[in-house]
């Protein structure tokens, strides 16, 4: 597996990570919410009331977003470190402890189950991505060779 | 007897100085005709490298255009930003890593002096005579409403900030603190531009502040 030079090295990406899942959270949640104080909001009142939605929800999603994302990349760097190697393992156990620190304060028993279903659904996504990578990989070619010329008679 | 073998050593080592030049010469001379070529005129390895400007590409096959650099390596999704007067910190691909870095970099400072403000009000607010656990509990309620609350507010101002600023770049062909600067006012006054027009002013001073500062900062670390 040839190294991804579109990702920066470990400890600084996890900033990257931070910003990045904020910005999708927060631009994701400003269509999410506007569409739907739009659909909510009476007659007369239906700018008015995605706006409102827009800047009381659309920073809460951004923020859950990313505190999930950088949670996920800091796990993610920690687990290389000790680990040593990159495979589709890194993310499950990744998403383990993210799932199990963000419901911390929900009792063992819902840490437990969080951090179960998120490795689970990290799971499942590097499943598919390696899935799409074998279905989109670009079947190896033979090398075609020119004919060799024919012989003349002498 | 065994001159053949191992050489004569005895006779040229013990002549004067003179003898021993025309000693070789001549033996030049032989080595000459025997071999049909002057031996001391082969170039070895050490001479070549020792040739002055034998390191520079330009000599080499203007086909190959390696005076150029090793452009043929910038891989499109690899190189940096080139937007004049763009060179920040950390070096950065395109808008979007900009956005990344900087909208992280400040949701993080949001997140930790908001979770800071935070724990100092809740350690003032822990009931009295209250069981451990319920003071944990107390900490950890003000620390979670204060710290993402200022997390929030300063990501998105500075996930806002961050698109005007690229935005202007990318208008204008190039960087300055100009643009740093207009970047901050429309972005503080975009925060709060359903408050009414005196809150939106102050904010917009307020980042315009920030931005600048975040200039000095920038050249100064530089």
């Amino acid at each position: 597996m040839s190294a991804d030079h579109t990702r920066d090295p470990c400890p600084i990406v996890i900033l990257n990570d931070f910003g990045g899942a904020f910005a999708m959270g927060a631009i994701g949640g400003t269509v999410w919410h506007g569409i739907k104080g739009f659909r909510n909001s009476p007659y007369g009142e239906r700018f008015v009331g995605a706006s409102a939605a827009i800047r009381t929800r659309a920073p809460v999603v951004g923020g859950n977003f990313g505190v999930w994302g950088g949670l996920f990349s800091t796990f993610d760097c920690t687990v290389k470190a000790v680990r040593k190697r990159e495979d589709a393992w890194n993310a499950v156990i990744a998403g383990f402890f993210t799932g199990g620190a963000l419901a911390i304060r929900g009792g063992w028993k819902h840490t437990r189950n969080s951090a179960i279903t998120c490795a689970c659904l990290l799971g499942v996504f590097e499943g598919v991505g390696m899935m799409m990578q074998r279905v989109f990989a670009q079947p190896a070619v033979a090398p075609v060779y020119p004919d060799e010329p024919q012989r003349l008679a002498a | 007897m065994s001159s053949w073998l191992f050489g004569s050593s005895s006779s040229s080592s013990q002549s004067s100085k003179d003898a021993t030049s025309t000693n070789n010469d001549n033996n030049n001379e032989k080595l000459k005709q025997t071999l049909g070529f002057d031996p001391s005129s082969v170039t070895d390895v050490s001479n070549i490298l020792k040739a002055p400007g034998i390191f520079d590409s330009s000599r080499l096959h203007p086909l190959a255009g390696l005076d150029k650099g090793i452009e043929y390596l910038d891989l499109e999704d690899e190189q940096l930003n080139n937007v004049e007067g763009s060179q920040g910190i950390i070096p950065s691909r395109s808008w979007s890593d900009d956005l990344c870095y900087g909208t992280g970099a400040v949701y993080l400072l949001g997140l930790g002096f908001g979770g800071l403000y935070g724990l100092q009000e809740g350690i003032n607010n822990i009931p009295k005579g209250a069981p451990p656990k319920l003071q944990l509990n107390t900490i950890l309620n003000h620390i979670t409403k204060r710290g993402p609350f200022l997390g929030n507010s300063s990501g998105v101002i500075a996930m806002t900030y961050n698109i005007i600023d690229s935005t202007l770049d990318a208008v204008r062909g190039k960087h300055d603190d100009l643009n740093s600067l207009g970047a901050g006012a429309l972005a503080g006054a975009i925060f709060r531009a359903s408050a009414g027009v005196k809150p939106m002013f102050i904010s917009s001073v307020l980042a315009t502040g920030a931005a600048g500062a975040w200039c000095g900062i920038k050249r100064y670390l530089q």
